[in-house]
């Protein structure tokens, strides 16, 4: 290697970063005002309109229920744009090349480009295929998406007024519901298409996600199991850490065995412990932590292959066949698969941010929380107050979706290196791991978890 | 604020039967559709859209937790089994053009509507325990409690019932070739067969 590939290499970083918050800025900006337009200045200007109208109360309240699905109407296409070019730039990252870097201010428009391109381009349906089944493959694989992300909304958003309704008892399941439904897209696709590939695509995109969606379901259920809760806004805020030492900050999330270490440090502190206790007991906390952190990675693999990204990318291994399931699309429905992709693994990032990494609370108490945020929120309110208008933010939600968003996007750098780091697996590979080692390994550790709680 | 509690009282019992018939006006269709589509992926497919409006149907029933299970366990699961298993075994993906065998038809329409009868007495019945009374927001936590107690057994008939029929589809599927002395005489045979080729070709 030459001495100059490392500051070269460093450079490219500082461009990253760069690129990855002027995107952040644009797609939270605009999924934040059009929230509060939705949700507040909407319905206002309504109500000041027809000040004492029942009726007038009644569509202002229909409006801002509909806040959260505009909320990831507004978020979903954008915030694909960006994870593509992300990808494609991490990728380059780790392969020393430059990646995108020739349409707009060094490649930041790169996939706006593509985006438009995509759609004007023309729809083909393939000869012999059945093309009301090729046609809603792409709305099957998608919509469940957007329709399972609503929930974790509330978890994230520290459970806002206007969130609150997407708020379900059974929460988690449903999630788990929803994102189950986009492989009955891929098999449709795969067999609509009337392509050899396309149907071989398909049915291993099935095969994997059946017996891969039995780990992850096990972790998550282990995992509600040890909070004792369904409820993903539940389960965000238990995650909540303290300044004090039996909830401390980050040490509190479910990665570290749900508040097990944190608790036994505190006990260890005050000397309410004795003798062989302060062994065993240290013992049975670092078990229970040591059993959760390998659920987070069971579920990780496990997503990993629910949406086909590499290792797991067998419905669409480019070197065996073509492009897999998507093989004969093209123009918006091509663009829809895509889109759904990055949607989905948003998605699963943020399901194991609300299950693992404590949701939207922060990991060291008083480092940019509620209190942070709402000073830096307050002269906005103020300007917008002398307007008549809504105020804009307020701390709590403004620290929760920081922090939500922050630790989603780091566990989709970590998606990114995995996929630049690993080789793809072989078909019967990836069933093996499934089958002998995942699914037995996540039962044993509902089993342990079970009785390790017990003795914490 | 438009909480779940106020839409709750909105949907009243009026909202609820206009919603059962909007659910139903998507569902029988789609249940006509398996019957009746000559492709039989298609109808595998259409499978879909029934389990999907049962599980809507449960959903109007405010039994979230089992609108979740349908959709996720017969929606997705089943009707992907059912699809693979229809793509294996008929391989080239044709409509099935044979004509139906009449000798069949009466019998069947016999079976159809006895069966018929019996589901439409067994609704008309007393005994479905109709209550009014509002159903608490935590019914996942009285399932899961009625599961592991009251109904422990047959929870756990089920799950018997399910690795007995884990276990058969193992042996079915587990081929055994080196279990009878007359296999392995074969496949010596064939590879002595093949070495033989080969050295005649090695000759050439």
């Amino acid at each position: 290697m030459t001495s100059s590939a490392v500051p070269y290499n460093l450079n490219e970083i500082g461009k990253f970063f760069l690129l990855s918050g002027v995107w952040l800025g644009i797609i939270f900006g605009a999924v934040w005002a059009a929230c509060w337009a939705v949700g507040m200045l909407v319905p206002q200007l309504i109500l000041n309109a027809y000040p004492n109208d029942p009726c007038a109360l009644n569509v202002a309240n229909a409006i801002r229920l509909l806040t959260p699905l505009v909320g990831v109407m507004v978020f979903i296409p954008i915030n694909a744009m960006y994870m593509v070019l992300a990808e494609r730039r991490g990728l380059a990252l780790f392969t020393v090349r430059k990646g995108p870097n020739r349409v707009g201010p060094d490649g930041f428009l790169q996939t706006a480009a593509d985006a438009v391109k995509l759609l004007f381009k023309e729809n083909i349906n393939p000869h012999g295929g059945d093309v009301l089944m090729f046609t809603l493959a792409p709305i099957i694989f998608f919509a469940p998406s957007v329709f399972g992300a609503i929930p974790l909304l509330a978890a994230v958003t520290s459970n806002h007024d206007l969130f609150k309704i997407v708020n379900l008892p059974t929460g988690i399941f449903y999630v788990l519901a929803m994102s189950s439904i986009p492989v009955v897209g891929i098999v449709m696709g795969g067999w609509a298409s009337n392509n050899k590939y396309s149907l071989v695509g398909g049915l291993r995109s099935a095969a994997q996600a059946i017996s891969y969606e039995i780990p992850l379901v096990l972790a998550i259920i282990t995992t509600c199991f040890l909070v004792g809760s369904l409820d993903v806004v539940n389960i965000a805020q238990m995650q909540k850490g303290t300044d004090n030492l039996a909830s401390f900050g980050f040490l509190n999330w479910n990665f570290f065995g749900a508040g097990a270490i944190p608790h036994y440090l505190d006990l260890l502190m005050q000397g309410k412990l004795e003798g062989a206790q302060v062994v065993t007991s240290a013992f049975w906390s670092l078990a229970l932590a040591f059993c959760c952190i390998l659920l987070c990675g069971i579920y990780l693999t496990g997503a990993c292959a629910e949406i086909n990204r590499i290792p797991f990318d067998l419905p669409e291994a480019e070197s065996e066949l073509v492009s897999g399931y998507n093989t004969e699309y093209s123009g918006i429905r091509f663009a829809i698969f895509f889109l759904a992709e990055f949607t989905n693994l948003f998605i699963v990032s943020t399901v194991a941010v609300v299950m693992w990494f404590g949701g939207g609370a922060t990991p060291f108490p008083g480092f940019l929380d509620a209190n942070t945020f709402a000073s830096i929120a307050t002269p906005f309110n103020q300007a917008l107050a002398q307007a008549g208008l809504p105020p804009l933010m307020d701390g709590q939600t403004m620290s929760g979706a920081f922090w939500a968003i922050f630790k989603t996007y780091a566990l989709v750098y970590f998606a990114i290196l995995v996929r630049g780091t690993l080789p793809r697996f072989r078909i019967d590979q990836l069933l093996d791991f499934g089958w002998k080692k995942l699914i037995p390994l996540s039962l044993i550790l509902l089993l342990a978890v079970t009785y390790i709680r017990e003795l914490v | 604020m438009g909480d779940l509690s106020e839409l709750a009282t909105l949907a009243s019992k009026h909202m609820e039967t206009w919603l059962f018939y909007l659910v139903a006006l998507i569902t029988v269709p789609f249940a006509f559709g398996v019957l009746l589509d000559r492709n039989i992926i298609r109808a595998g497919f259409l499978l879909i859209g029934v389990f999907g409006g049962i599980s809507a149907l449960f959903l109007l029933l405010q039994a979230q937790f089992l609108a979740m299970a349908q959709l996720m366990i017969y929606a997705v699961g089943i009707t992907l089994v059912v699809v693979i298993a229809l793509m294996l075994t008929n391989p080239r993906m044709e409509e099935d053009k044979s004509p139906s065998i009449p000798a069949q038809k009466a019998p069947a329409a016999l079976v159809g509507t006895l069966l018929f009868i019996a589901l439409y007495m067994a609704i008309l019945s007393e005994g479905w325990g109709n209550n009014s009374e509002a159903l608490s927001p935590d019914n996942i936590t009285i399932i899961g409690y009625s599961l592991l107690t009251h109904y422990a057994l047959p929870f756990e008939f089920a799950s018997i019932l399910l690795l007995i029929a884990l276990v058969g589809a193992v042996m079915l599927a587990k081929h055994d070739h080196f279990n009878s002395k007359a296999d392995i005489d074969e496949i010596e045979e064939e590879t002595k067969e093949i070495s033989e080729r080969n050295e005649h070709v090695v000759k050439v």
